[in-house]
């Protein structure tokens, strides 16, 4: 009987301390009412400090340099609203838990600076969970001008049908290239798998590869289909052959033994190898393979490495994949994530695309000159050579894909270091 | 000839594996008719234990007893926490209990460590292999069916030759008669789930040594093979739960190697379709126990 009190009495705890994490958590995303602005980040200016002076427009230099011990007078204007739909489950947590934190991290700073125009920016994150539409509902009815969202479909679409299509939804930190619809105002911010698979492609042949070793999921699975599609198909249009083409089971299988026999019988150690899996597989694949004696291959990958970990994993050494921004050390970009904590989260290099995402937003708001959802999102899907964290972004003329160029890096002493720039 | 050789001793390690896992489900089974899909617990928690214990400086040689040592504290406190609390419940409820053990499990790596992938480094052997022949044998896999084939026959004396082992086996049998014969029945759940833990520890050592990494699902997959193999073999039946695994893994390789291009990535789905043919002839399984209906 004591124990089963015992017992009841952790389990209260238990629960008593996630209510509390949770509570933790919506006080780093902005404050009780969910605004940016009333947490610190429109800080009144210190009594012996002069406040100062205010940003006008969108200056995304003056907003990240902003002092949070040294604000500019509080923003007095509308808020802007910006709606933040995040997964925080295993699929996307890596990227949207970070992503919650750092865009009202952001504001926070926009707001210190004087806001937009004199306008304060207010964030609210809801957790998508199991009904990313209430969730969207939700903020809606808050009034949320624009939206943040997750990575992958199942999300995304719900919210646009919640929205009736007439938001701007940004997908920050997705390359899926059907989750773009510009016509429904959904927006990647980044490039898509084409055009990190491509860039890879034409890499590989730029350095004299011109045999490849692909591994898929299968023609049209997206991401673990895709991006190899893309590479193959770039690869060969460029004179490049294919010489073994193997499945496997994306983020599962770490045991090739199979796959391996195969390969091993067919290459001689001077091909290139791509494929979408996860870091931890493709560290397993390389000793297998270098196990078979095949020892000159060279790894090539997308951003799954980066969202894996790849950098930490001893076995990553060498590996060249497409991350979606260098952060240079002592950079005031490093600075900003380093500041709001999300440096040290499992995916920093994602970070800028969730910052760009809400600049990109408010940006639409400046070019429409208008509050209303569809307004912005019409101002959005016509933005040409902004000039983000993350890199210049276009959307005129596009599905709602960005055209932005690949850095092509490779995993040195632990560190990416900067092979290339395509596109 | 090479090739099916290969395969062959690839389906051995991979199955090596399963059996264990299986062998660890299966116990269990058969004290409680529990079937537990919590034990891929019994990794996920030495999982990340490994990632810890790497950050800090240890080996592997002190991090496989450490995963052993936690799977077996983790069974029995998974034991004393959840499934103590519901003894004597319908399959049911027990079934359900086990998926709230997994689901609270996971929830909270999520939630209190994170989301992603966390890395760790793998033995510099693991992908070592020796040319006997024409054949490339991974280090790996004899490794595994070697220490798979001592912990098998461990098992089985510590079964068949030990008081412990009779009375697990007669609880095994006829649960309620056993007791009335004087069999402790606290003892013998705890030493099941113990036993069931070791033998989830020692697949669970390669396991996440192949692995390389720990997310908090990461005992989804190989508590699917163990419950998978179990089921193949026939529920309760321990000698079914080796030949359930050993049968899994080999299916899965020859599979994978024989389709033709182009499907190979329907591997899976063979294999299921291949065990739903075996539940049509068979449906108690390879081996398949006669169940004492508990009323």
């Amino acid at each position: 009987m004591k124990f089963r009190q015992l017992m009841g009495l952790l389990l209260a705890l238990a629960m008593f301390a996630g209510a509390c994490s949770s509570g933790s958590d919506a006080a780093e995303t902005p404050s009780d009412d969910g605004t940016a602005s009333d947490d610190g980040g429109a800080e009144e200016p210190s009594s012996d400090d002069e406040a100062a002076p205010a940003a006008t427009g969108l200056d995304i230099d003056a907003i990240l340099s902003a002092d949070l011990d040294n604000c500019a007078a509080e923003p007095t204007g509308e808020s802007i609203k910006v709606g933040m739909v995040m997964d925080f489950s295993e699929a996307a947590g890596f990227v949207d838990v970070p992503g919650s934190e750092v865009v009202p991290y952001v504001a926070q700073l926009a707001n210190c600076a004087g806001g937009i125009n004199g306008r304060p920016v207010e964030v609210d994150v809801r957790e998508s969970g199991d009904d990313p539409a209430l969730a969207t509902q939700e903020l809606i009815d808050w009034g949320a001008q624009f939206f943040i969202g997750p990575p992958f479909a199942d999300a995304t679409l719900p919210m646009q049908q919640t929205g009736g299509g007439e938001y701007a939804i940004f997908a920050a930190a997705s390359t899926e290239p059907t989750l773009a619809d510009a016509a429904n105002n959904t927006f990647l911010v980044t490039f898509d798998d084409n055009g990190q698979s491509i860039a890879s492609a034409d890499f590989a042949l730029s350095q004299g590869l011109t045999r490849a070793i692909i591994f898929t999921e299968g023609e049209g699975v997206p991401y673990s289909g895709v991006n190899p599609d893309a590479f193959k198909a770039a690869f060969t249009a460029g004179g490049g052959e294919i010489v073994s083409e193997q499945t496997y089971t994306w983020f599962v299988d770490t045991d090739f033994s199979s796959q391996v026999n195969e390969i091993a019988s067919v290459a001689d150690g001077t091909e290139v190898f791509f494929s979408a899996g996860a870091g931890f597989q493709i560290t397993a694949l390389r000793a297998q393979m270098e196990g078979q004696g095949l020892d000159g291959i060279t790894y090539m990958g997308t951003d799954a490495f980066d969202a894996t970990g790849i950098t930490a994993d001893p076995g990553g050494e060498g590996f060249i994949h497409t991350p979606h921004t260098l952060i240079e050390s002592g950079s005031q970009l490093e600075s900003v994530l380093a500041d709001s904590g999300t440096l040290a989260s499992d995916a920093p290099a994602f970070m800028p695309l969730y910052i760009d995402s809400m600049f990109l937003g408010i940006q639409g708001i400046l070019d429409c000159g208008c509050n209303d959802p569809a307004g912005i999102a019409e101002a959005v899907k016509v933005i040409s050579d902004f000039e983000g964290t993350s890199g210049s972004i276009t959307y005129a003329g596009t599905n709602g894909i960005p055209p932005k160029a690949v850095s092509i890096v490779q995993v040195t002493d632990g560190a990416n270091v900067l092979l290339d720039t395509i596109g | 000839m090479s090739e099916l050789l290969q395969n062959l001793i690839d389906g051995l390690g991979r199955g090596s594996i399963y059996a264990l896992l299986a062998l660890g489900v299966a116990v269990v089974f058969g004290i409680m008719h529990l079937l537990n899909f919590a034990h891929g617990e019994l990794i996920t928690i030495p999982g990340y234990l490994t990632y810890w214990a790497f950050n800090n400086g240890w080996n592997w040689w002190t991090v496989v007893p450490l995963i052993v040592v936690s799977a077996v504290i983790t069974s029995l406190i998974i034991e004393r926490v959840a499934f103590s609390r519901v003894r004597g419940a319908s399959d049911f409820t027990l079934l359900l209990t086990s998926f709230g053990v997994h689901f609270i499990v996971s929830a909270g790596f999520l939630l209190y460590v994170s989301a992603s992938v966390k890395p760790y480094p793998r033995p510099t052997w693991f992908a070592k292999t020796l040319a006997v022949g024409s054949l490339n044998i991974e280090v790996f896999d004899l490794v595994v069916i070697a220490v798979t084939v001592v912990v098998l026959a461990g098992t089985t004396w510590l079964l068949q030759r030990t008081m412990f082992g009779l009375a697990l086996r007669a609880a095994a049998a006829d649960f309620d008669a056993a007791r009335l014969m004087g069999v402790k029945s606290d003892s013998v759940i705890r030493g099941a789930f113990a036993l069931s833990g070791f033998l989830a520890g020692i697949a669970g050592v390669f396991w996440i040594m192949r692995e390389g990494q720990v997310t908090p699902t990461a005992g989804i997959n190989p508590m699917l093979q163990g419950v998978l193999a179990a089921l193949i073999g026939g529920l309760g039946s321990l000698r079914g739960a080796v030949l359930g695994g050993l049968a899994l893994g080999l299916a899965e390789v020859l599979l994978r190697s024989w389709l033709p291009v182009g499907i190979q990535n329907l591997t899976t789905g063979f294999v299921f379709v291949m065990i739903a043919l075996l539940f049509i002839f068979r449906p108690g399984g390879l081996l398949s126990v006669p169940q004492v209906e508990r009323v």
